[in-house]
């Protein structure tokens, strides 16, 4: 489904050049689950950030399903995403003065998703992540991991074919990072592609396919066995 | 979309509605000070504007060699009329020159301003009397009185029948009929509180009477240039008509004649002062920096808050909101709250109202219909939402979403720049408005310490209309006066020293001839109002010849002369020799603005104006008993004038030649605050907002072992740095602007220094003052606490 090919991107200071990525090569298979990992610094972010269409690189190519995302203009790119793409984040990012249910409600809108049907998938979604109860509170009135799972569930809402999750466990405890990394292989069965950044062999355990970065290089892949079958 | 965008927007504001009052609150006080101005200006620009031939309506003036004028001689329009094609309507009038009494059965009431014009002017100015506008038969004038006299004196009128009334005093046994009532527009260049309307003006009087105005209406299309010169040869044609003389021949030519619209009559009149213009200019200046002051307010507080909605940013665009519609959101969120300002400035701007229309003297009011406030309030609303919307919008929209959604981004490098120079900017301003409050102060003080050559105290200055020009006349009036307890002397003169100009007159000594003002006066003017003698005597009964041709003038006379003995000398004008007699101090009869100008003082003068106001100065002691005796006896004392005793006291008159300067004091004392308080509302929360981005600063200092006085000194120094700055801006631009200020009047004091140190140290101050308050919290909290949130 994704196909990166030689993708360079280099940070300018004023005085410093760093490179970020350095001719990554990376092709990603539908219903994949692919974990990213790497010391800081190593470009895994801002990876997942062009993969997200919300960083631009110098130089390569993009394909997303044979389409050539990276000669995309702006707004072009901002469709694409909506239509494609769910984004999870490490701190949640969900908007503080929106309750749950409207937080998720937020990408059908600008997907103009008529407003009976977005109510029903938005009830639909909540019902799947056991946040029944919860969908007229404020995020600051929620636990961590039960913000992690509104942002899921909004990152889901729309049914894209990418979801791309940037430590999503990395501000939770163990229980609840444990929830939301069986939230995400559940997800990943029903067929929805992910791409994870992830600090911690334990969530990366749960993927597909591993792949390592270092000073914006792929230095090793690795196939998780007892996953992979399930894929094949 | 709208509807969740609203959500956010409302709870937004909510959850900061500390911020949100200030800025919104900060607003609404500016705005209702701009709504106020933008009221005056359309009323101060819109004087005659409903008439319908307003465009084509010119007053004709001369101009002399040393002087401008409005008054022209009554033949002048006719002849105007007669001659040239393109001037459809000639209209003429004249003021009246004092008050008088008017009365009916059961009232009286005193008309001030008694307006005659010919019938064409009543025409062309929309006169229109109850019952419609009469063209009077033959020799007749039509006497009519304001709508507010005809009700005092006919407080039971319903029809609209003549009625008869007496004039002045009613032994005297004068009557006239008055025809209607007729509303006094005081939205007019032409005023009056009594009028009379005849065919025509001045019938007789010939080129040298130029007591009149002549109003001109031309037709469309007119080049007023060319018409202008065809006038002026006309009247130069007019003044040597049968004249050989070569010298008045070559003279003529010195003298033109202008053509001034009628909308520039009120506010920049060709000839006359453009006080009412400099006063609207200043107050919309004053108006539009207050708006820009609490529009920069918006626009810093608007960016310090960015970094909070950050977040909501990047969410959004992660979603697939384009940076249009982010943009559209955030400057309708603006708008809102512009509104809500607006709305309530309405409101303020309604309560201050009153204030303002007796400080300026108007009758301004907010809920017209015709008020053109209804249609430039909506634009005003969207000028303020684009100029303190447009940038933060901008700014906040263009968030890079991979970076705020990593969480810990501040926006505090990307407008720096932007934000300290919009501080800098708002206390340049105040720094202004302060230093000029302060020279305008200091000014005021100086002229009412100053020594103004004479003493107003205890001077009453009775209203007259009997004429005392022969001095003779005065003397039994003066002797009944003086007869009573208390008084020390009594005069009568052709005018007062109140700021009102002199008559102007060509006199010649030792051949040198010179333009000076002259002023009629009797016994004991001097006196009574104090004025010393530099050298010879004033007026006195023991000179025969003082009462016919003696002379005393003014040193500023002497100077004009070059005189240097000038004791016995003698001064020849309007066909009289008169002999210097004595030589008084100069005073200011005219206030600071104007210089003393050469005056001569004559008891008879055949060219001059008639004697009519008196004089006394009474014991402070005694002043009341004064006044009620003088009632009491009035009509006694000076049957011509009549029933009805009304006075003044002179230094009262004499004080408001300061209030055009006591309002200005108003408006900057009003400018001054309102700037500082808009300024300092919106630091108070801009430094809220830089304290809690260097909290965990603050905190790692704290461990460090800075102490609390250290840490504000880092908070108030930044802070501290922009004030100096922003008073090293100012500094030169007060001085400039108020130093022009200052050269408006004659008489001033010397630039101060201190008004400049005193406008760094209130704004330093209240700075710190601000700026701590804020940092308190900071400084005060547990370091353990600020660092958790790592």
């Amino acid at each position: 489904m994704i196909k990166i090919e030689n993708l360079e991107k280099v940070y300018k200071t004023e005085e410093i050049e760093t490179t970020a990525l350095n001719g990554i090569n990376l092709h990603v298979k539908e219903g994949e689950f692919v974990s990213i990992m790497g010391p800081s610094g190593c470009g895994k972010s801002t990876l997942l950030n062009v993969m997200g269409l919300l960083d631009k690189p110098e130089s390569g190519s993009y394909k997303f399903i044979e389409t050539e995302l990276l000669t995309l203009n702006d707004r072009e790119r901002s469709n694409f995403r909506k239509r494609n793409m769910g984004f999870v984040f490490q701190n949640f990012n969900l908007i503080d003065e929106l309750t749950v249910f409207e937080n998720i409600e937020l990408p059908l809108i600008y997907n103009k998703v008529p407003a009976g049907e977005r109510k029903k998938l938005v009830n639909e979604i909540i019902g799947r992540m056991n946040i029944v109860n919860r969908s007229g509170h404020f995020p600051q009135q929620l636990s961590g991991g039960q913000q992690q799972r509104v942002a899921v569930a909004r990152a889901l809402v729309t049914k894209p074919k990418l979801v791309l999750a940037d430590e999503p466990t990395g501000n939770l405890d163990s229980t609840h990072g444990n929830e939301v990394m069986e939230l995400l292989c559940e997800l990943n069965e029903t067929g929805t592609t992910i791409v994870m950044v992830t600090h911690s062999s334990h969530d990366a355990s749960f993927s597909n396919r591993i792949i390592n970065l270092k000073d914006g290089h792929v230095i090793s892949e690795k196939i998780n066995k007892g996953r992979t079958e399930e894929l094949i | 979309m709208f509807k969740l965008n609203l959500k956010i927007a409302l709870r937004n504001l909510w959850k900061n509605r500390g911020i949100t009052s200030i800025n919104v609150g900060g607003l609404a006080v500016a705005l209702a000070a701009f709504i106020l101005v933008t009221l005056y200006a359309n009323y101060e620009t819109s004087f005659d504007k409903k008439n319908p031939n307003y465009d084509q309506i010119y007053i004709v003036g001369r101009i002399l060699p040393d002087l401008k004028t409005n008054y022209t001689p009554p033949p002048f329009g006719k002849a105007i009329k007669d001659n040239l094609p393109e001037v459809e309507n000639v209209g003429v009038t004249k003021v009246g020159g004092f008050e008088f009494a008017i009365s009916s059965n059961g009232a009286t009431i005193f008309t001030k301003n008694l307006l005659r014009l010919d019938y064409n002017a009543a025409k062309m100015f929309n006169i229109n009397p109850t019952g419609g506008l009469n063209k009077p038969a033959g020799d007749e004038r039509l006497f009519y009185l304001s709508k507010e006299n005809m009700d005092g004196l006919f407080p039971n009128k319903k029809d609209n029948k003549p009625e008869l009334v007496s004039l002045g005093s009613k032994s005297a046994g004068q009557t006239a009929t008055v025809q209607g009532a007729v509303i006094n527009d005081k939205h007019s260049n032409i005023t009056f509180d009594a009028l009379s309307i005849a065919n025509v003006l001045g019938e007789g009087e010939n080129y040298g009477y130029n007591n009149y105005n002549t109003y001109i209406q031309v037709k469309e299309g007119t080049d007023i240039a060319n018409l202008e010169q065809k006038i002026t040869a006309m009247y130069r044609a007019e003044l040597v008509k049968g004249e050989t003389d070569k010298s008045v021949l070559e003279r003529v030519k010195e003298v033109s004649v202008f053509l001034d619209p009628l909308k520039n009559l009120h506010l920049r009149p060709k000839a006359g002062t453009d006080a009412n213009y400099k006063i609207l200019i200043t107050l919309s200046v004053l108006g539009l920096l207050i708006l820009v002051i609490a529009c920069i307010n918006f626009t810093n507080l608007s960016i310090a808050q960015a970094t909070k909605r950050a977040k909501e940013v990047g969410v959004k665009k992660v979603m697939g909101a384009f940076r249009f519609q982010l943009t559209i959101q955030f400057l309708l969120e603006i708008f809102m709250q512009c509104v809500v300002a607006t709305v309530l400035g309405l409101i303020i701007a309604e309560i201050i109202l009153p204030q303002f229309n007796n400080l300026f003297l108007v009758d301004l009011a907010i809920w017209r219909m015709d008020n053109v406030l209804i249609w430039q309030l909506p634009l005003i609303l969207l000028f303020i939402t684009l100029i303190a919307g447009v940038y933060p919008a901008m700014v906040l929209s263009g968030f890079k979403p991979a970076v705020v959604l990593k969480g810990n981004f501040t926006t505090s490098k990307q407008s720096y720049w932007l934000r300290n120079s919009l501080l800098v900017v708002q206390f340049s301003i105040a720094v202004i408005f302060i230093t000029g409050l302060l020279i305008i102060s200091s000014q005021l003080k100086y002229m009412r310490s100053q020594d103004i050559g004479f003493s107003a105290n205890q001077v009453v200055y009775i209203k007259n209309i009997a004429y005392f020009t022969n001095p003779k006349d005065f003397e039994p009036i003066r002797d009944r006066i003086m007869k009573i307890e208390g008084v020390k002397s009594a005069t009568v003169a052709s005018g007062i020293p109140d700021g009102s100009e002199n008559g102007t007159n060509g006199y010649t000594v030792e051949g040198k001839e010179a333009n000076i003002d002259f002023l009629d006066i009797d016994f004991d003017y001097f006196e009574t109002l104090n004025i010393k003698l530099k050298e010879g005597r004033f007026f006195s009964k023991d000179f025969n010849t003082d009462t016919a041709s003696s002379a005393i003038l003014n040193e500023s006379a002497i100077a004009k002369y070059g005189l240097k003995n000038p004791i016995g000398k003698i001064i020849r004008g309007c066909r009289t020799d008169y002999k210097i007699v004595g030589v008084i101090k100069d005073f200011k009869t005219q206030g600071f603005e104007t210089a003393i100008q050469p005056t001569i003082y004559t008891m008879k003068n055949p060219c001059g104006n008639s004697k009519l106001e008196i004089m006394l100065k009474v014991d402070e002691s005694r002043m009341s008993e004064v006044l009620a005796t003088l009632k009491s006896q009035w009509s006694d004392i000076n049957k011509k004038d009549g029933d009805n005793f009304r006075y003044q006291f002179l230094d009262e008159l004499y004080g408001k030649l300061f209030q055009k300067q006591e309002q200005l004091q108003s408006v900057f004392f009003a400018a001054a605050i309102l700037t500082i308080l808009i300024a300092m509302l919106g630091l108070f929360a801009f430094a809220k907002y830089i304290t809690n981005g260097r909290i965990k600063e603050i905190a790692v200092r704290k461990i460090l072992g800075a102490n609390d006085l250290q840490i504000f000194k880092l908070i108030n120094s930044s802070f501290f740095v922009l004030v100096m700055i922003a008073n090293l801006i100012s500094w030169p631009l007060a001085y400039i602007l108020t130093k022009k200020w200052l050269e408006t009047f004659a008489y001033r004091i010397e630039m101060p220094i201190l008004p400049f140190i005193l406008s760094a140290v209130i704004t330093i101050s209240l700075t710190i003052i601000t700026v701590s308050i804020q940092a308190r919290n900071a400084v005060k909290a547990n370091p353990v606490d600020a660092l958790k949130y790592e």
